[in-house]
């Protein structure tokens, strides 16, 4: 293979070895909670040896010894001559970890080798371990499937002689049809049969396969209770009921035929999308010109009914895009289990996590840029959240505490929730460590609601890094969660009950790419405002603007809502309206609603986003900008400065 | 400096004249509709549409804190490249596309300039021109432009 070739293939190695390890990782995890299971072992035994397969390949020599040392060990467990146990489950994690660490490297260009030596020794040891005792068969559960070939004529005796040549290696626990019943002949073509024996696999079939009329055999080991612990003890006296057990259900994977592409393919297309949908805005203003001067045209009239038609065949081609560009948020939730597993071994908590919407889709970037706030409130509900089992059991709760997030899509949105059962927050303790940090007087505290005050915690400057433990400080306080959210024009809300838990709500949209606007007009200009932000739009008279402490307010819905002249915040000059009736845009963040007032509202559109570049760098009240119909530029406004300049802590 | 064989993008500001390699110019445009943004640097114009993309706009003139003129069907704007960035500036003429003589280190001082915005003088017989750093003119975002 060429270099190139090798740079190619190497993406595409890593992406693989990305998946498997994931998907190793999950079926150790299955394990570690469930006992072993058939399909656990083949699936992690048949991920590496694909792995080893290819790192071979490619000439990953560190990673092809560890994965062959690794299959070794699960050849053995998968055989029924190695038990799977605490020891070997730490081995494998280590393992996969250090498969991690190297992938990560190599992703990043790195290709210095790590030491593998003690992983492959330890591995080995748990080998050595099993041959040093004394060689005990184990006894499996079977289940087994016989079709006994249609050219036999005596299908009962036939069954009956299988059935009784095996019971001499076997306990026969359940045999369908039963030949003692004696039915039809044509009754016994199948025959099911659950036993007990000591045999491998292999040693079964063969034994089957030697006897006559025997067309087809199928094997399987009929799993354990998913209770049964995987500890050595399970030997011959274990108690099992494996006879009324249906056959193990095989998991299979829906297949749908798919390509690999690299990303930035696709965000080239996407691009190409945005500006179809643009040039197609144009054409649909010039047609409209065009309708006006010439009314009775024919042709016209035609590019109008042609330019509807291509408007549908662009809005097809968006969502299709759009489409292509989703990701179930699996890709995301596989992070957790394993995390939150380590977490709350190193903070002595048992925790139960919840995983729920495994499918729901969502743009890859945004699966990308949502994973480290997630983190963040995942591990604050850990550390934070969730108690110590004793102190749990103390105020009567499980000592076992319960995380659940969950993924849905709601009208155009995505919802992620992350809850847990622990704490909760104390509005009060939030007011006086707010005081205390200077973020606002005593007296300004005592005014919030308690829903009111518990929104501090977004506040920069809220948790600093003195007083966060290793495991959720990193420096980063919840002031960045949100401004992350609120960049990739999320919303984020908290809900919570002192003693009974806390609950984060995130809406995110569903694509980054185009989102509806509302066009307004300040001055000359035409601005966009994100509808995601608009919670409502109506018009007032100039009397109902009121003034309280010097801001001015409206009232709306019962509820005093700062107003804010976005002409002012804007530096644009605009002549006093002389409209009796101002146009208002109130727009929200969490439970905040603020008043903007406008000079006048154009209408709503989906629009492209576009950047400024780096070049202006981050502008106050400006997200980026869009090009409209007529080719003008439009900004797109910031609704979060709004709200960062507005309100109780004012710069 | 001695690669006096450069191409140069030679303009006018007032009175002064100034030069940009030719490298780092994309294109040369027309004076065209800017929108204003907001809460920017005052020397940045606001942005354009150039063929879908959005560039920034500044004014040169504003940078150098000269006063600002009326803009005529002289004035342009070049389009440079700049750190993966396309920025357009403008400009009150053009002059031509040119190669100077003998390129000198910047003075202390070039019209009413600090020395350090200019990577050199470029000098055609009677005629100096000063070689703008887009580095140092751009990057510092104008700030540390030395008044006089």
């Amino acid at each position: 293979m060429s270099s190139l070739d090798m740079d190619r293939y190497a993406d595409l190695f890593l992406d693989e070895m990305n998946e498997q390890l994931q998907m190793m990782d999950n079926e150790l995890l299955q394990i570690e909670k469930n006992g072993v299971s058939e399909t656990g072992i083949q699936n992690l035994f048949r991920a590496a040896h694909t792995l080893k397969g290819s790192a071979a390949a490619m000439g990953y020599e560190d990673v092809k010894t560890l994965t062959h040392e690794m299959e070794q060990v699960l050849d053995e467990i998968r055989h029924g001559r190695l038990d799977m146990n605490g020891q070997i489950i730490e081995v494998l994690f280590a393992c996969l970890d250090h498969l991690q660490t190297v992938h990560d490297n190599l992703r990043a260009g790195d290709n210095t080798p790590v030491p593998i030596d003690n992983l492959v020794s330890r591995l080995r040891q748990t080998l050595n371990h099993a041959q040093d005792q004394p060689v005990e068969r184990k006894e499996h559960d079977w289940r087994i499937n016989i079709a006994i070939a249609s050219s036999c004529e005596m299908k009962l005796a036939r069954a009956y002689l299988i059935v009784h040549q095996l019971s001499e290696h076997a306990r026969i626990v359940q045999c369908v049809p039963s030949p003692d019943q004696a039915l039809d002949d044509a009754e016994y073509e199948h025959i099911s049969i659950a036993c007990r024996t000591s045999l491998t696999e292999k040693e079964i079939e063969q034994l089957l396969r030697s006897m006559m009329d025997v067309d087809q055999v199928e094997i399987a080991k009929a799993d354990p209770p998913p209770s049964a612990p995987p500890s050595s003890e399970a030997g011959p006296n274990r108690e099992k009921s494996a006879g009324g057990e249906p056959p193990a259900a095989k998991t299979r994977r829906k297949s749908v035929s798919s390509i690999r592409m690299n990303v930035e393919h696709l965000e080239q297309m996407m691009n190409l999308v945005g500006e179809l949908v643009i040039n197609q805005t144009r054409i649909n203003q010039v047609q409209k010109n065009l309708q006006r001067k010439f009314q009775s045209d024919a042709d016209v009239a035609e590019l109008g009914a042609v330019s509807d038609q291509v408007n549908r065949v662009v809005a097809d081609l968006q969502e299709s895009m759009m489409k292509a560009r989703m990701l179930p948020i699996e890709h995301l939730f596989n992070r957790f289990p394993r995390m939150v597993r380590d977490l709350s071994q190193n903070l002595n908590k048992e925790v139960e996590l919840i995983l729920e919407g495994y499918e729901t889709e969502l743009d890859r970037t945004l699966i990308e840029e949502i994973g480290d706030p997630l983190i963040h409130l995942i591990r604050n509900a850990l550390d934070h959240g969730i108690e110590s089992p004793e102190e749990r059991i103390r105020k009567g709760k499980p000592a076992k505490g319960r995380l659940m997030i969950k993924a849905v899509h709601e009208d155009n949105q995505v919802v992620i929730t992350v809850e847990d059962d622990g704490a909760g927050i104390d509005a009060d303790k939030i007011r006086k460590s707010a005081v205390r940090k200077g973020l606002l007087t005593a007296e300004e505290a005592a005014r919030l609601t308690d829903q009111d005050a518990i929104q501090l915690i977004f506040e920069a400057g809220f948790s600093t890094a003195s007083e966060v433990s290793e495991i959720s400080g990193r420096g980063v306080g919840m002031d960045i969660v949100r401004n992350d959210i609120e960049r990739l024009n999320g919303l984020i809300d908290i809900r919570t009950k002192p003693g009974e838990g806390t609950q984060f709500i995130i809406r995110l949209p569903l694509t980054l790419a185009i989102i509806t606007g509302l066009l307004v007009r300040i001055g000359e200009q035409t601005f966009i405002l994100p509808m995601s932000n608009v919670a409502e739009i109506l018009r007032i008279d100039a009397a109902e603007i009121q003034t309280v402490r010097g801001e001015e307010v409206i009232m709306n819905r019962d509820r005093v809502i700062p107003l804010v002249r976005l002409h002012e915040r804007l530096r644009i000059e605009t002549p006093p309206s002389a409209r009796k009736k101002l146009p208002i845009v109130i727009v929200g963040s969490a439970e905040k609603r603020i008043a903007l007032l406008v000079d006048d509202l154009i209408g709503n559109q989906d629009i492209v986003i576009k950047s400024l570049g780096s070049f202006l760098g981050k502008i106050d009240y400006i997200s980026g900008a869009t090009i409209l119909g007529d080719g003008k530029v439009a900004p797109i406004l910031e609704i979060s400065d709004v709200f960062k300049y507005t309100g109780s802590i004012r710069p | 400096m001695t690669s006096s064989r450069s191409q140069y993008v030679q303009f006018a500001l007032g009175h002064e004249h100034y030069a940009i390699p030719i490298s780092e110019v994309n294109e040369i445009i027309r004076m065209q509709e800017i929108s204003r943004i907001p809460n920017v640097k005052p020397y940045v114009k606001g942005v354009i549409n150039l063929r879908g993309n959005i560039i920034p706009v500044i004014s040169l003139r504003s940078l150098f804190n000269m006063p600002e003129d009326e803009y005529t069907k002289q004035t342009r704007i070049i389009v440079v490249h700049h750190h993966d960035e396309t920025i357009g500036v403008i400009v009150d003429q053009i002059d031509k596309v040119t190669t100077f003589e003998d390129i000198q280190p910047p003075p202390a001082r070039f019209g009413e300039l600090n020395g350090v915005n200019f990577t050199g003088i470029g000098i055609n017989g009677p005629s100096i021109v000063g070689i703008l750093d887009l580095n140092y003119v751009l990057l510092k975002e104008g700030e540390q432009v030395e008044q006089p």
